[in-house]
């Protein structure tokens, strides 16, 4: 890591966070394969590290990568967007330290204590057992804690420093990011409440504040990258806000359909739903409107004299991830959201593989993608290049890692499909239905091409993590 | 300015965003207090009244619980305590739970918190889904405790040796690796008796819970055909 | 919403006809999801080809192309409604979301050109608007 080009300390902070949230990537598709063999040979790792273990660490490490990418890709942009160092960047990096040692504590106490008594004490020390905020309790302190400084720094920069449209959003989204939460950390003996407020963390993170989260990273990238017109990208971000929260808060309701909340769920989910893949199409177009805007100005520019047009993207593995994120945000979230959401549909498909066809493609394609454009915007400024070109490993890289969480995509919802017509529509969600579904020669053949999928995304990971790691040198860029 | 409008000023969209977004989050706060209001978890005296709740009070584990078809609804509803023959419950039909049928308020809240405590100390839902949510790699409990498979004529009585379907269902979690019925089996997690009786009364508990009709025809069609 | 002995399902026998049926027949499921699926990536096609239209990558012909895209759309909807046989509030938000979808591209393309244009007046030489 000689010859460094960052001069800015909260840059070099947003290096740290990147580089283990790629580590932590890396461990979800561990984890993920692992899961992946279980419904191939479920004798496989049996009584070791249990499918209910493997997946606890492929759905946590998911959105614990997640979420320091999002740290990292903030701490990013602030010196950009305020024109200062960050504020308190000595408080960051502590709590980046108690950030991965919890993490690794945690992830030790998953892997060797696995479960515990029914307790209090299990709760508080080893597990929390509810979906994707399964860490114990004392750890939900401490992500507050990490949150509370992470907002802290944001914000004592944001106010001191140039406030942009960027920056505002971002201190709004990520107030409310921290805030909820707080209501995923209390025990009730009543699992519809239980239910109920958990969503409030699953939903409003991923359908509402990292939604609008995207939006702001790709407005900087957009400005970044191609030299988008600032007042256009952020009038933008405005209308997307307006647009994602508008449909995302009270899309809330496609999840109380079937938890014990009342009918009238049925109808608010059914119509925000509808109008949740408004914005994702919008921000398609939006994507295309500028590039085309700018692309368009350089062609028609007088300074260009060398025969052939230039192209106006500084970072083009960045912006291939970039650009993927506006699809993936479109098919994951639009269309393989879309396909299940109204109740008369959901009622069949709620809880089978569909949802995990969704939620692969989904988080893929809203969320991974656009991290690791970040990833290649850090690779880029760390390195002091100019315009930054794609290598014969970026390019497969992508090409294997969209390749194969598409295939998984596919494989899950033909796998979703047997279950919805055999377990569900025609032998009525009982157990011995739900393994005739399991058994069915269309599900076991699915399941397979959903891990042959899974190895092809995980090699691309590898080629990525070789490429992020090596690129920086590499002659082709200019600098 | 040519072209100054409401339409491409900034502010606008600003407040709009803003506008909009409290409006939201403030619709959702009002449905959450009519919502908490109506999911709050109902008492012993409530059962004895007859007064139904979408969750029951946990002595609701001292009454026979089936899951049938509302008229009026239009999709099948818990009936708890036998049918009045429309769909609603009478709150009479009492059944015996590990050999009692008058379990206290007090005893039936330990045991109904013990399980809760389980299921979320054993990661039940990383692998089964309840109320639909979770993981797919085995069946959704949501009903479980009305699945015919532990019913008097279901297989899970027979294998564990058991006479009850509350007996059957505590020595399978306690000793699952013992009676699989397929190759993908659940692995011992430790359950104690204790525990394993309160997860029993948890999954009683949850297959009274007013879901909106999920799962639909639950038990009640036999014989795939196709897709296999 | 009672549906007795409404539907004919090929694929069950063994059915006590006093049964409440599915409200979604067997065979329906596949063009369910295939049509709702279709939904968005035929509006995801009208939204795109109206918006190269508009900044000049494809010939304004094409539009014709979009619109006929857009038909597929609220087509598309109609089938996926009308199979999920959803209610009367179900069907008014479907109508409402086709029509969203018709107006968006017009609306995002009419503002991102108007604040375009009126900034391409106000902050020429100055980068980026920083």
């Amino acid at each position: 890591m000689a010859n460094n080009h960052l001069t800015s300390e909260s840059k070099q902070l947003a290096t740290w966070y990147l580089t283990f949230a790629a580590i932590l990537f890396g461990a979800q598709l561990l984890f993920g394969l692992i899961a992946a063999i279980q419904y191939v040979m479920p004798g496989f790792l049996y009584g070791i590290l249990d499918f209910s273990i493997a997946r606890i660490l492929h759905i946590n490490a998911l959105v614990v990568w997640m979420v320091f990418a999002m740290f990292g890709s903030v701490y990013w942009l602030l010196p950009d967007e305020t024109g200062i160092e960050t504020i308190g960047i000595k408080a960051g990096k502590l709590v980046y330290w108690i950030f991965v040692a919890a993490i690794v504590v945690v992830v030790l106490v998953f892997l060797l204590i696995q479960v515990g008594p029914a307790s209090d004490t299990t709760i508080w020390f080893i597990t929390e057992g509810r979906e994707y905020i399964e860490a114990p309790r004392w750890a939900d302190f401490g992500i507050v804690v990490v949150a509370l400084t992470f907002v802290g720094n944001l914000f004592l920069t944001g106010m001191k420093g140039k406030q942009t449209g960027i920056v505002t959003v971002l201190m709004a989204d990520m107030i409310a990011f921290a805030g909820l939460y707080l209501a995923g950390m209390f025990f009730t003996d009543n699992i519809s409440v239980d239910q109920y407020w958990w969503w409030w963390v699953i939903h409003l993170w991923v359908e509402a504040t990292w939604e609008v989260f995207v939006g702001a990273i790709a407005a900087y990238g957009l400005i970044t990258m191609i030299g988008a017109h600032r007042k256009v990208v952020e009038m933008w971000l405005w209308i997307e806000v307006a647009m994602l929260f508008g449909s995302g808060i009270l899309g809330m309701g496609h999840h109380y359909f079937w938890i014990g909340t009342p009918e009238y769920w049925w109808e608010i989910g059914a119509l925000f739903s509808a109008l949740e893949p408004l914005p994702l199409v919008a921000m398609f177009v939006h994507v295309l409107y500028d590039w085309g805007k700018t692309q368009g100005a350089e062609m028609n520019s007088e300074h260009t004299d060398e025969g052939h047009v230039k192209s106006v993207i500084k970072n083009k593995p960045a912006f291939t991830w970039f650009v993927l994120n506006a699809f993936g945000n479109f098919l994951g979230a639009g269309v393989w959201g879309f396909f299940h959401t109204l109740p008369q549909i959901n009622l069949y498909t709620h809880g089978t593989q569909f949802t995990s066809a969704h939620g692969h493609l989904a988080f893929f394609g809203a969320y991974a993608t656009i991290l690791v454009g970040m990833m290649y915007l850090a690779v880029q400024g760390k390195n002091g290049i100019k315009v930054m070109k794609n290598t014969k490993a970026s390019i497969w890289a992508v090409s294997m890692i969209t390749g194969g969480v598409m295939g998984m995509t596919v494989a899950l919802t033909i796998a979703g499909y047997v279950q919805v017509i055999v377990s569900r529509a025609q032998m009525g969600a009982t157990w011995a239905a739900y393994f005739d579904g399991q058994g069915g020669a269309w599900f076991t053949q699915a399941m397979d091409w959903r891990l042959i999928m899974g190895v092809i995304t995980f090699l691309g990971f590898v080629l990525l993590a070789k490429d992020l790691l090596t690129t920086g040198k590499n002659p082709v860029h200019e600098r | 300015m040519a072209n100054k409008s409401v339409w491409n000023d900034n502010r606008f969209w600003r407040r709009s965003a803003t506008w909009v977004t409290g409006f939201a989050s403030i619709l959702l706060i009002w449905l959450t207090f009519d919502t908490s209001a109506q999911i709050s978890m109902g008492t012993n005296e409530d059962l004895q009244n007859g007064v139904t709740k979408r969750v029951p009070g946990p002595t609701v584990i001292n009454y026979k619980i089936t899951y049938e078809m509302s008229a009026k609804r239009g999709h099948e509803v818990p009936v708890i305590g036998g049918n009045d023959g429309k769909g609603n419950s009478l709150f009479q039909e009492k059944e015996k739970f590990f050999g009692r049928d008058d379990w206290s308020e007090k005893e039936a809240r330990e045991m109904l918190h013990l399980g809760k405590l389980g299921s979320q100390a054993k990661n039940c839902m990383d692998c089964h889904t309840l109320l639909g949510n979770g993981a797919y790699y085995a069946p959704d409990l949501t009903k479980a405790w009305l699945d015919p498979a532990w019913g008097p004529n279901g297989t899970m009585q027979a294998i564990t040796n058991k006479p009850t379907k509350e007996e059957a269902m505590a020595e399978f979690l306690q000793h699952p690796e013992l009676y699989a019925t397929h190759a993908r089996m659940m692995p011992n997690l430790g359950i104690t008796k204790e525990e394993a009786i309160g997860l029993v009364a948890f999954l009683k508990h949850m297959s009274s819970i007013d879901t909106n009709g999920f799962p639909r025809n639950f038990g009640k069609m036999k014989g795939a055909i196709n897709g296999k | 919403m009672l549906t007795v002995q409404k539907y004919y399902f090929k694929g069950i026998q063994m059915i006590d006809p006093a049964m409440i049926r599915p409200e979604i027949a067997l065979n329906d499921f596949l063009p369910i999801f295939v049509s709702s699926a279709l939904v968005l990536v035929f509006g995801g096609v009208y939204v795109g080809i109206y918006t190269a239209v508009k900044v000049e990558f494809l010939k304004p012909w094409a539009i014709i192309i979009a619109y006929g895209f857009w038909t597929l759309t609220a087509y598309c909807l109609y089938v996926m409604g009308s199979l999920m046989h959803v209610g009367s509030f179900t069907a008014k938000a479907l109508v409402v979301a086709a029509i969203g979808l018709f107006i968006l591209p017009f609306a995002v393309y009419y503002m991102e050109d108007n604040v375009h244009k009126s900034n391409e007046h106000e902050t020429q030489g100055e980068e980026n608007g920083k």
